[in-house]
């Protein structure tokens, strides 16, 4: 049961922060109580992670208030924030690796002393650990063998020793599986009765409706509002986010499907994907259905030329394609979009014109000498095409949001003479819900095209969404294969999660 | 006002700054050498021009080297030294067929670093090492640890001036030329900047990146190899320790002309200003009578200034 006198420890009046010309905060005032798992949702650039950074003492608010327990506080510095308990768990973790879950818990903790290996500290490691179900790790295991769920909750373990009164969680769940989802969901409930509070940050909307209370939604750096989630529905709340309905996220496929343009067969990848068969018929949305290490992303990987010892009969358009070389993979028209944009998608350093024209080069070359305008009218076509602003071609990628940023790496697979394959892992990890619909979109128009789009992903919903057929996968193998209308959300988890009774 | 706001403050408009930190310091080099009596003379000119030449044909490589990804070669002035001993050897076979055949062998030399680097995904600065060991030690075994001595006359052609520069200073300018033009206006220039950028990410979009990492390491290893062919032209005799060192200067002068350590932005023109400001602060040390002891100091505290700089400026 959540807390019984419900009593607000960490509330903030009229927060505002401007960065130059950008208003990133507007008079913020949000409130959260003991108990209270709170979601912040907004798209990108809505002022969340600004809000998160004052409250922990990274930036200082132009004007407005925080109180703490109804107290008014500075909070000049991460280690103020800290002593307040504030604490945040990041995104990127913040944990090292080579030493040991116990050592990664003190970390960085005002109150060790020199030494912290006495008995009380390590009965304080082990008492964190229970309250967020990880007791039966040891507590000199080394966070480099931990799954990456695990070490969200030796995260969050280090924020309890610190005795965190006010949890921040920012996208915890965006790159876990949906056991590890499940685990980080039971411990926000110990959490919350124990009577702290959590400010969660969120794109996924099902979570929000999954474990929160409440939620304050940002647009524009200002406050649209604040609801009780069992006050307010899914396309409410997508509206405040956005400023408008968004009638149609998911759009269908239109057209009689194709036949099969790609198709595979005997496909293997040594420890990882076992004798797996699949087609993928020409203008439909083929989504590989499975958890992390269920194979799913290695065969999309293996199709794309990225797994260098993947053997099979794959064909696209009757034509072989060869495994284990990108270069020739590119030239056979398959295209692949990576779900790590950072390492292995966009090159952040250079500009948005050069990162969508990277996969054309050859055809503006003449004896190795590029066309200048014509590379450039390339991308400004593929901008328009993808809705990147074309005044920004000349920026850096690295100043563009995660949406905008994806939508160059489909403008980059953009080919009109010949419909190719289109490879993704993951299409919409940390996009906002507006840039979100936009990419669904994109994908239909590549489907209208002629393309044949082959895609994975953790988010269920999101298969069940857009996919015209879901394959699911357990363990390197396919386990059931269901077309638009069959699929059901416990069908799949089913499947994903324990093929045996299915079978 | 807090560290992050003060930071954001100053290194808000940070292109701005480095800008005019450049032009000021640019202006204040041209001011002290001219005010240096007999800085300018034509003698410590050409001495001056043919030095930039040596250093700049190494950085006019290396530089492909660190927009690549693979920050720098140590193995450039063994290369270096190497080939004056290779154009020495094959002196028989006619100018300019050794001078082919040397340009061969730098590229050789230093496209197999590369390709130990590209394909096998080694340590660039340690490849760069054993690169450098491997060569001084197979040089030593050959030739005894001696020098090598020119014979004949016909490599002087490549000595002296053509109209009032140095004949090095020619061959640098080319190679600027040449490598500019490849960076900017080739297909190969534009992948070398991807695979600097992000490695993975040149990869997944299909171009062969050790290829091109290999080509850079080939490029450098000509350039470096053209200022071998040079030095022993000049000399008529080729050291083995003579020239190393010759790209811990390029390195500097690439730094110091602005191109990123950690790859994928820069210029060759970037790295031909550079070397000249490295040089002329050299030589305007020794005018004034400072030891070369100090000019390597000070050459030291250039280099870390903008690598700090670069550090400071880069976007979190």
């Amino acid at each position: 049961m959540a807390a019984s006198s419900p009593r607000t420890v960490l509330s903030v009046e009229g927060l505002s922060k401007r960065f130059g010309a950008i208003q990133a905060l507007d008079r913020v005032s949000l409130s959260v109580a003991a108990g209270e798992i709170r979601a912040v949702c907004g798209e990108n650039g809505a002022g969340k992670s600004t809000l998160v950074k004052i409250l922990t003492g990274v930036y200082a608010a132009d004007s407005g208030r925080i109180l703490i327990d109804g107290a008014l506080r500075v909070i000049q510095d991460p280690s103020e924030a800290q002593a307040l308990g504030l604490a945040v768990v990041a995104q990127e973790l913040s944990l090292v690796p080579e030493l040991s879950i116990h050592d990664n818990i003190w970390l960085g903790n005002a109150k060790v002393p020199l030494f912290h290996r006495r008995r009380r500290f390590r009965e304080e490691s082990r008492r964190v650990m229970e309250v967020l179900g990880i007791g039966h790790l040891g507590l000199d295991t080394r966070v480099r063998e931990l799954g990456i769920g695990e070490r969200q909750l030796v995260e969050i373990a280090r924020m309890l020793a610190r005795d965190a009164r006010v949890l921040i969680l920012d996208e915890p769940t965006a790159t876990l599986t949906d056991r590890e989802i499940e685990r980080i969901f039971s411990a926000l409930a110990a959490l919350k009765a124990e009577g702290r509070a959590i400010l969660y940050i969120t794109h996924r909307l099902g979570e929000v409706f999954a474990i929160c209370d409440t939620v304050s939604v940002l647009r524009n750096g200002a406050l649209v509002g604040t609801w009780r989630t069992d006050a307010i529905d899914r396309g409410a709340l997508i509206e405040a986010m956005l400023g408008r309905a968004l009638t149609d996220m998911y759009p269908e496929a239109a057209g009689a499907g194709g036949a099969a343009k790609l198709t595979v067969e005997r496909l293997r990848v040594p420890g990882i994907v076992e004798d797996l068969a699949l087609e993928a018929p020409r203008g439909r949305i083929v989504c590989l259905a499975g958890q992390i290490g269920s194979g799913a992303a290695e065969t999309v990987r293996a199709l794309a030329g990225l797994v260098h010892d993947a053997t099979g009969l794959v064909a696209m358009d009757g034509r072989e394609l060869p495994l284990g070389s990108v270069a020739r993979a590119v030239a056979a028209n398959v295209r692949f979009i990576s779900e790590d944009r950072a390492e292995e998608s966009v090159f952040l350093r250079l500009r948005t014109m050069d990162n969508l024209v990277a996969t054309r080069l050859a055809e503006h070359a003449r004896y190795g000498i590029l066309s200048r305008s014509g590379l450039t009218a390339t991308a400004e076509s593929l901008a328009r095409r993808v809705g990147v602003d074309t005044a920004r071609l000349r920026s850096r990628a690295d100043a563009l949001s995660g949406g905008n940023q994806q939508k160059i790496a489909f403008g980059r697979s953009i080919r009109d003479d010949e419909p190719g394959l289109l490879l993704m892992n993951e299409p919409t990890r940390g996009v906002d819900v507006g840039a979100r619909a936009e990419i669904y979109a994109m994908m239909r128009g590549f489907c209208d095209l002629g393309y044949s789009l082959v895609m994975t992903t953790t988010d269920l919903e999101e298969a069940l969404g857009i996919a015209d057929l879901i394959v699911t996968m357990y363990r390197g193998r396919i386990v059931g294969r269901y077309g638009r209308n069959e699929a059901t959300m416990h069908r799949i988890l089913a499947d994903i999660t324990h093929p045996a009774e299915v079978a | 006002m807090r560290l992050a706001d003060a930071s954001g403050l100053i290194f808000g408009r940070r292109r701005g700054a480095l800008a005019v930190v450049r032009w000021i310091a640019v202006l204040a080099l041209a001011v002290a050498a001219f005010a240096s009596p007999g800085f300018a003379s034509p003698v410590s000119l050409l001495t001056l021009l043919t030095e930039i030449s040596w250093v700049g044909l190494v950085a006019v490589g290396m530089t492909f080297i660190t927009i690549g990804g693979n920050i720098m070669s140590f193995c450039l002035g063994a290369t270096i030294a190497s080939s004056s001993a290779v154009f020495i050897s094959l002196l028989d076979w006619g100018v300019a067929p050794a001078f082919a055949a040397t340009m061969l062998y730098g590229g050789l030399v230093q496209g197999a670093q590369g390709v130990v680097i590209g394909y096998f995904r080694a340590n660039p600065i340690i490849v760069s090492m054993a690169g450098l060991a491997l060569i001084v030690g197979t040089a030593n075994v050959l030739t005894g640890g001696t020098g090598v001595f020119a014979e004949g006359e016909a490599y002087r052609a490549l000595k002296g001036k053509i109209g009032p520069l140095p004949i090095e200073f020619w061959f640098f300018l080319a190679s600027v030329a040449a490598g500019q033009v490849l960076l900017s206006l080739t297909r190969f220039g534009r992948e070398v900047y991807m695979v600097g950028s992000n490695l993975r990410a040149a990869e997944a979009a299909g171009i062969r990146t050790a290829r091109v990492t290999a080509l850079c390491y080939a490029f450098a290893g000509a350039t470096a190899s053209i200022a071998g062919v040079l030095i022993a032209a000049r000399y008529g005799e080729s050291h083995l320790d003579l020239d190393i060192g010759i790209d811990y200067q390029a390195i500097a002068g690439i730094l110091v002309g602005g191109t990123a350590i950690e790859g994928g932005s820069g210029s060759v023109m970037r790295s031909f200003a550079g070397v000249v400001v490295i040089a002329v602060i050299s030589s305007l040390l020794i005018f004034h009578g400072f030891s070369t002891a100090v000019q390597a100091l000070v050459v030291g505290v250039a280099v870390l200034g903008v690598v700090m700089l670069q550090a400071v400026g880069r976007e979190r």
